[in-house]
């Protein structure tokens, strides 16, 4: 990761994920550019992508749409990629729509930049750094009281006291 | 949009929490999830721990089960039931979700990326 964007890392409200695998940097750049690699992992099954769009280019589109094994599909609204360096890094958010015009998120919405910074490593290995900015506390406190209603607090306690101890 | 449609699956549905909160309020059904965020278990295992009778001790699985916290599948006589991150995540804090889903997402990545990779060495 380049330092600059480091620098700009808030722990309370972003997220770098490290990984190293055992196969070519170009497989990874694939997987993650290419519509009919992203459809096979970006979700979990048994959702799955019905479509994807990739223009992969500052301002360039990505979208797609997911479907629920038994429900309507959701999704569908453009990101816009903000920096391409072919093999090496990329970023998009929600922020933006296609041609870097600001979107209009729903309150809602969690809006978003994500980042993939991938360099070789080892002997034919591949070391990627994913990293997700988040918009401030204010933002992800109202996403919270939205989605959550009153009274699940012990609930979500429990369960937070279970996945600690894991 | 990708992140929050993913989120979506997990949060708003009453009916969801209903299921979650339900599965959380009984101690067995905590105990269990706690054995099963260190791994996989058969039935026999889940069930050894507690004093009681194997149906009781069934039904608090289904219940887990119909929660979306855990997933099971039967091979042979083996029944084996696991946590599923993204039903746990509908309940955690806010940032840990997230950092769930991404974790769930490069998980798929990895295995897709290895896969793929075998697959065209074979070639």
């Amino acid at each position: 990761m380049n330092d600059s964007a480091q620098a700009g890392m808030n722990p309370e409200l972003d997220l770098v994920l490290e990984r190293v695998v055992d196969v070519p940097p170009d497989l990874i750049w694939k997987a993650w550019t290419r519509p009919e690699h992203v459809k096979e992992w970006f979700v979990p099954r048994p959702w799955t992508i019905t479509e994807c769009e990739i223009d992969l280019r500052p301002g360039g589109v990505f979208r797609m749409v997911m479907r629920p094994p038994d429900g309507e599909a959701t999704g569908g609204d453009p990101g816009c990629y903000l920096e391409v360096v072919e093999g090496q890094r990329f970023s998009w958010t929600n922020a933006l729509l296609p041609g870097f015009r600001p979107a209009s998120p729903a309150p809602s919405d969690i809006v978003f930049t994500a980042e993939i910074t991938i360099e070789s490593h080892g002997n034919g290995g591949t070391r990627y750094i994913a990293r997700a900015m988040h918009r401030d506390p204010e933002g992800r406190k109202r996403h919270q009281e939205m989605g959550f209603h009153e009274g699940w607090g012990s609930c979500f306690d429990q369960l937070e006291e279970l996945v600690k101890s894991w | 949009m990708f992140a929050e449609a993913i989120l979506s699956v997990m949060l708003p549905s009453t009916d969801t929490l209903d299921r979650l909160f339900q599965a959380l309020a009984d101690p067995t059904r905590r105990a269990v999830l706690q054995r099963l965020g260190r791994g996989p278990a058969s039935v026999t295992e889940l069930a050894s721990p507690f004093d009681m009778a194997l149906p009781s001790f069934v039904r608090h699985l289904k219940v887990l089960e119909g929660s979306g916290l855990v997933r099971s599948e039967k091979e042979g006589r083996v029944r084996t039931y696991w946590v599923v991150p993204e039903g746990v995540a509908a309940a955690e804090d806010w940032l840990q979700s997230q950092r769930r889903m991404w974790q769930g997402r490069l998980d798929r990545l990895d295995r897709y990326v290895i896969e793929l990779n075998e697959r065209k060495g074979r070639e």
